[in-house]
């Protein structure tokens, strides 16, 4: 059963530095000092743009993290793979990185008992370059003199400052920004998954009566002791989310969801070609990669390691139409793909992967009735025969 | 090759325990079986790894024929099980990614239908023969 809280920080600052409120810093902070968690996986601002993932066990770094930051686009799952084994790890989630962290559960890559998701609402990131050319070209700032950015009621704000010129602010649509191609990632315009469900707390500004309130889901026995936690030591105050408030999020969450169901269909250039012209399209999208390896470096449902069966079957000398490489990933990721866009992110001959991983698990994931990441006891298909076609049909 | 003496090239992977035989059993009762397949022998079709059959067709295979042990004969208790929990995965794969349905095909055979054998090599030469050569072979041209 879930439960509903409107919820802030005591602290003076943190409501101040933090968005809404500040209550996922605050959270974190106390569960730190009071050794609630080891460490606290956050994510440090450099610039408007970049982001850099941080294990601290410093709340005193935490507390610098405090803000949201669109322009860098993280999937923190690989490094609680990395770190998360036998420490206790606080870390804000979004829904990919929760949906992954799941995942990574599934294949016995973490231990679920240790790792605190404090979810966040989101309604999508945005590319650091695209953000650029943004800037540049659409509100005619110096890309580098942005400062600040913020997203509130499907506008997005920039304020630069220029030596001389004083501080500018600039607010725009962000409609009519994905009119024009900017905006945000295609990963996050056709992504459904808006509120956290498989975190143990789902936060955000959708739903809160006050700017610096934030709203707050109980999901989970883990986020009940870390909110009580909390509370307890005196960093947060909570309060009964009103009924209205509740409604509000549920109709907001429901009218992003119709406009990722819209701009799928939209951004879908595949549905249209015929059988042959769509096997042109895939192998014409896939000639260009030099089997790196980076997508599935950073993919959050990937668990293999070095000897990968998709690296290891691939042979740079094969002159296939497709490389192995490819097929592999594609047919890998077709019942656990999140979809989180990542792999695109990181490739170097810009491959348009989420799109067509989205072509290939999107189907076979309605064809299963499985959805990835949300519960951690339905184990991945492809793997689990027993439980799905049994002997006696 | 000149254009008109195409013929199928079909890929077969045959379980050591029922189909394999009844390839056996199809030449012994004498059945005309058509020379456009290649079998490869292995002990189970569990052990058929999506990946063979994507090599199959990337090397040139028109079309890949997975055969085993009707479900519940299996000589490994269930191992073919997993043989179609996987062949459903590659049939949306080969639809999605552009080939025809009928390049991938699933058949239960056990070690005494050979006539059941013969017959499905017919089937499928006979479809492959209309779809014409796999676009993903290398020296296909449009």
């Amino acid at each position: 059963m879930p439960r509903y809280y409107l919820a802030w920080a005591k602290d003076e600052r943190i409501r101040e530095k933090g968005a809404n409120g500040g209550f996922v810093t605050a959270t974190l902070v106390s569960a730190l000092e009071t050794g609630f968690i080891d460490a606290a996986l956050v994510v440090e601002k450099k610039s408007v743009y970049e982001g850099i993932p941080v294990l601290t066990s410093n709340p005193e770094v935490v507390k610098e993290c405090a803000g949201s930051l669109h322009g860098a686009p993280i999937n923190l799952t690989k490094y609680v793979v990395d770190y998360g084994a036998k420490k206790r790890i606080g870390l804000p989630t979004k829904p990919c990185d929760a949906r992954g962290i799941i995942e990574q559960a599934k294949r016995r890559q973490v231990n679920l008992d240790n790792i605190f998701m404090i979810g966040l609402n989101c309604g999508g990131t945005l590319h650091p370059l695209r953000m650029r050319e943004m800037a540049a070209d659409f509100l005619g700032f110096d890309p580098d003199a942005v400062v600040k950015e913020e997203i509130k009621e499907g506008k997005i704000c920039l304020v630069s400052k220029e030596e001389g010129m004083g501080e500018k602010e600039k607010w725009v649509k962000i409609d009519a920004l994905e009119q024009k191609g900017y905006g945000r990632r295609d990963a996050c315009k056709s992504c459904v998954t808006k509120i956290p469900t498989s975190a143990d707390l789902a936060c955000g500004n959708w739903g809160s009566n006050d700017t610096q309130k934030t709203f707050v889901e109980v999901l989970t026995e883990k986020g009940e002791a870390i909110l009580k936690n909390a509370i307890e030591s005196g960093y947060v105050e909570i309060e009964e989310a009103p009924g209205e408030g509740i409604e509000k999020r549920k109709q907001i969450e429901a009218g992003m969801q119709r406009l990722a169901e819209d701009w799928k269909e939209r951004m879908d250039e595949v549905s249209a070609l015929s059988r042959s012209e769509r096997l042109e399209f895939y192998v014409d999208a896939l000639k260009n990669c030099i089997g790196c390896g980076a997508c599935k470096e950073v993919c959050p449902v990937c668990a293999c390691e070095a000897g990968a069966k998709c690296l290891d079957m691939n042979d740079a000398r094969d002159s296939y139409v497709v490389s192995m490489y490819n097929m592999l990933r594609i047919f890998h990721l077709m019942d656990s793909c999140i979809g989180c866009g990542e792999c695109e992110d990181v490739c170097p001959v810009d491959i348009p992967l989420t799109l067509i991983h989205r072509r290939f698990s999107e189907r076979m994931q309605r064809h299963l009735g499985y959805t990835p990441g949300m519960d951690v006891k339905e184990r991945p298909p492809l793997y689990e025969t027993e439980l799905r076609w049994s002997v006696e049909e | 090759m000149p254009e008109d003496k195409w013929e199928p090239k079909i890929l077969a992977f045959c379980c050591n325990w029922c189909s394999y035989a009844g390839a056996d059993a199809a030449g012994l009762e004498r059945r005309q079986v058509p020379p456009t397949i290649r079998v490869i022998r292995v002990m189970c079709s569990g052990r058929i790894d999506p990946a063979f059959v994507m090599l199959g067709l990337l090397e040139g295979a028109d079309a890949v024929l997975v055969t085993g042990c009707h479900i519940g004969d299996c000589h490994y208790v269930n191992a073919n099980n997993q043989t179609r929990n996987r062949y459903e995965f590659l049939k949306e794969f080969v639809d999605e990614l552009g080939l025809e349905p009928e390049r991938l095909w699933l058949r239960w055979i056990s070690a005494s239908e050979g006539l059941l054998f013969a017959e499905m090599v017919r089937e499928v030469t006979e479809k492959i023969r209309e779809i014409g050569p796999s676009p993903l072979r290398r020296d296909w041209k449009k």
